[in-house]
């Protein structure tokens, strides 16, 4: 398994080299400059603020300079907020987004899960029909409609959470995990639900139960391990999702993550922070696929890597 | 109960009440902590660099330029406690307060200010607000300077005879200058903290500045936190012991934030909100109108728009009061000139349609684009650009039917995100432009300079006659003679239909009722030392 880890790390080198050369080049195709919005600069003005960041070079040269700079972790400043580097903006937003993002996946698992098996044992009963009506509602209704609902009625009617902010209190946690969460329960009830039924179905359980394993044990050591499979492979591209940081909860509730500088970066022409966070998510999904496919050597003992 | 739990429920009660006991004497002395709602993240705490309005006030309560402005607005004394101006008003001598401290209590001398201004203009700090000095106002060699033909700034219009006086040398005399010499333009430079940490001089902890405040905490996407600076010269007068900055993205969690009362202003209101707001909270929704003004730009390069009598029939058909009312209702000013009414000493000229009914207007609107050749059979399409704004294409929306019920338009209506829109407009494929300008202080003039054809903002615009008045009005020293041939000027350019005003962009925000000291006024100046939370 080792070396398995080893030569898909190394399999992602080429990977990254493609993430940033795409990246870096199509953020250049799109109109305007970081330093275009300002209509009352002048033209010799402009340019010396894009000489004072190497914007006047050739493309290829800005992009080997980028490129020797990325070698050693330095990401550039942000040409947006003027006072940080690239690196400092995602080191404070990303413990964060990273906090919320566990704790939501983390609830969101396990309470899918327990739902999704629960609903599978008591398959066509009410309680199936009911977790997969709360599933399908879960999914309906986006975020950034449960999010301000929440603050409304706790934030402001009852007045027993604060509406926004965020100062690493369990106070300011909790709606924004819960919100991050409710979509992920649905969809992770669902997909735990439709395995489990089939895990149920097989061989090695029905002998299990021949042989008067009773039910609870059943469940969780022989049917559960393998029930689990799905869940875990949509899990790994969804933790590294979810943990850089969901734009619209961090809006709604005002979290100082990294989840905006996506879009707001790109709209503010922020080439370095586009290219900074495209480069840690991407990494971030590498690693995240590579957890997912060790995990399945863990799961299911016909998967095995040499 | 056995020992160890009875053991146990004691500890807890004691600790409960030791923290009880250190909780209630700090509770006694509370500091007032003032929390203002700021929007999104400030871009940088730069002051020479800081091109950002709301920026601004963090600027303003963390350092003092040479002249203030006062809550209302108005120009007030600032580090300099008075001033004298030539009597050709090209030099001002700005007189130092004595005893001027930094926030570490080293002297804070004339060539601190001077040197901050130098820094402004140096091509290595990349700021883009250096042509405050050389356009807006025009000190001697500042624009030689920042393009780098000139090198030594011994020959750049400021000097500092002794180290309470600041002398500024102007090539034309310029009334309006005290507007663009405060804080957020003559923040003195701490050279000691600058040369040790670099840009990073601005970071919390190595912060040193000459304000009433200074910089504790700055949390990206957070806060931004201020403490108040004992060396400040007028640090007694100063009530609010700590501002809070408070960033909120989302301007409906803002609301929310200000209603569950974790913040004490907002620094904006949600649009569709505001009649409500305003019936729920009566005085504490505070609206005024803004330096920013809306209005639509005509591409006179390209026919039919070069012919001014479409350009008329498309303004006179435009219902301005119906749009800002019915439509929009954001609170927006109707405007009927391209400078808009921020001072109250200027008697501007309006376009004709201000004092027209709307029988009249659109009648005169149908005949005037029935002259041009325009009409049922021969329908005129326009092409109208505005960004991805939601009030903008609802206001293009507008104005498209409008114009359709009016003139029997055909409207291609088109938004880009703003960098496109604004790289489209330099380029000039666009027929009717959705446009605004932003003011550089409450005057007139700084709408006007705008629009003169040699600053090349982009409109193609030529005029002779109207250069050459702006140019007259630029030599002139005296208030009230220099706004007359100004708005002379700005009849050529209402004349000509260049652009047709739509509207006053206002400044919205929520101000809790025990926030006193904070006064509505043009220039968003609100200051945190002239506040008070009144209990």
């Amino acid at each position: 398994m080792l070396r398995y880890t080893i030569r898909r790390l190394v399999g992602a080198i080429p990977t990254m080299f493609a993430l940033i050369a795409i990246t870096f080049f199509i953020m250049r195709i799109a109109p305007g400059g970081p330093f275009d919005g300002n209509r009352k600069v002048t033209e010799v003005v402009k340019a010396n603020l894009e000489r004072a960041y190497h914007l006047d070079d050739p493309l290829w040269l800005q992009f080997l300079r980028y490129l020797w700079g990325v070698l050693h972790f330095d990401f550039g400043p942000s040409f947006k907020y003027r006072d940080y580097t690239v690196s400092e903006l995602i080191w404070q937003g990303f413990p964060v987004s990273f906090e919320v993002g566990m704790w939501a996946i983390a609830i969101a698992t396990v309470v899918g899960v327990t739902l999704g098996t629960v609903a599978a044992l008591r398959q066509h009963s009410m309680i199936d029909y009911s977790v997969m009506a709360v599933g399908m509602t879960g999914v309906a209704v986006p975020t950034f409609v449960v999010g301000p609902l929440m603050q409304i009625v706790f934030g402001v009617s009852l007045l027993m959470l604060p509406v926004g902010g965020w100062d690493g209190s369990l106070e300011r946690k909790i709606m924004p995990i819960i919100a991050l969460a409710l979509p992920n329960i649905a969809y992770i009830a669902s997909l735990a639900r439709g395995s489990m039924i089939e895990s149920l179905r097989t061989n090695h359980v029905r002998t299990a139960r021949a042989k008067g394993i009773g039910g609870w044990r059943t469940v969780t050591r022989h049917a559960l391990i393998g029930g689990l499979v799905p869940v875990v492979a949509y899990l790994g591209p969804a933790t590294a999702g979810i943990v850089t940081g969901s734009i619209v909860i961090e809006k709604v509730f005002s979290i100082p993550g990294i989840g905006r500088y996506f879009v707001d970066a790109a709209l503010n022409r922020d080439y370095t922070l586009v290219l900074g966070v495209v480069i840690f998510y991407g990494f971030l999904i590498i690693i995240a696929n590579l957890i997912v496919d060790l995990c399945y050597a863990l799961l299911d003992p016909k998967v095995r890597y040499d | 109960m056995s020992i160890r739990s009875r053991l146990l429920t004691v500890a807890a009660v004691l600790s409960i009440g030791a923290a009880y006991g250190v909780m209630l004497p700090m509770a006694a002395q509370a500091e007032t902590i003032l929390n203002r709602g700021f929007g999104a993240s400030p871009h940088t705490l730069d002051p020479h660099v800081n091109f950002g309005a709301r920026e601004a006030w963090i600027q303003d309560d963390l350092y003092e330029g040479l002249v203030a402005t006062a809550a209302d607005g108005k120009v007030i004394p600032g580090a300099a406690e008075s001033w004298d101006i030539s009597d050709d008003g090209r030099t001002i001598t700005f007189h130092l307060r004595p005893d001027l401290k930094w926030s570490n209590g080293e002297p804070l001398v004339a060539q601190d200010f001077i040197n901050g201004i130098l820094r402004t203009l140096d091509a290595k700090t990349a700021s883009e607000k250096g042509y405050y000095f050389y356009n807006v106002i025009q000190i001697t060699n500042t624009k030689g300077y920042a393009e780098g033909t000139v090198t030594d700034p011994a020959q750049v219009g400021l000097k500092a005879p002794d180290d309470k006086t600041v002398v500024i040398s102007l090539d034309n005399p310029a009334p309006h200058a005290f507007f663009v010499l405060n804080s957020f333009q003559t923040t003195p430079l701490h050279t000691p903290s600058f040369e040790k940490f670099g840009e990073k001089f601005v970071e919390a902890g190595n912060q040193v500045g000459n304000g009433a405040y200074v910089l504790k905490e700055n949390v990206p996407q957070s806060h931004v936190l201020l403490e108040k600076n004992p060396n400040y010269w007028n640090a007694a007068n100063v009530k609010i012991d700590k501002v809070r900055y408070v960033v909120t993205e989302d301007v409906n969690t803002e609301l929310k934030r200000y209603q569950a009362g974790e913040i004490d202003t907002t620094n904006e209101i949600p649009s569709d909100q505001r009649e409500a707001l305003k019936a729920e909270l009566g005085g504490e929704v505070r609206e005024t109108i803004s330096t920013e003004t809306m209005y639509i730009s005509f591409n006179i390069t390209k026919p039919p728009f070069d012919d001014v009598r479409v350009r008329r029939a498309l303004s006179m058909a435009i219902d301005r009061e119906a749009l800002q009312d019915k439509v929009l209702k954001a609170g927006y000013k109707a405007n009927y000139s391209y400078a808009p009414a921020v001072d109250p000493t200027y008697d501007g000229p309006k376009i004709a349609e201000a004092g027209m009914s709307k029988e009249e207007r659109e009648e005169k609107a149908r005949a005037l684009l029935a002259e041009a050749g325009f009409g049922p059979d021969n329908p005129l399409k326009v092409g109208l650009l505005s960004t991805t704004d939601e009030t903008e294409k609802r206001e293009a929306s507008a104005l498209a039917i409008m114009w359709k019920q009016v003139l029997g338009v055909q409207a291609d209506l088109q938004n880009q995100e703003f960098q496109a829109w604004l790289d489209t407009f330099y380029a000039g494929n666009w027929d009717v432009f959705n446009d605004n300008l932003v003011g550089d202080f409450p005057g007139p003039e700084t709408y006007l300079v705008y629009m003169k054809p040699s600053s090349e903002a982009g409109y193609n615009w030529k005029n002779d006659e109207y250069e050459n008045l702006m140019n007259k009005a630029a030599t002139v020293a005296d208030p009230a003679e220099r706004l007359k041939i100004l708005a002379q000027a700005e009849k050529i350019l209402l004349d000509d239909y260049l652009t047709a005003p739509i509207a006053s962009a206002t400044s919205r925000h929520l101000v809790k009722p025990y926030v006193k000291g904070w006064v509505d006024n043009v220039v968003e100046s609100h200051p945190s030392r002239f506040m008070s939370i009144e209990q």
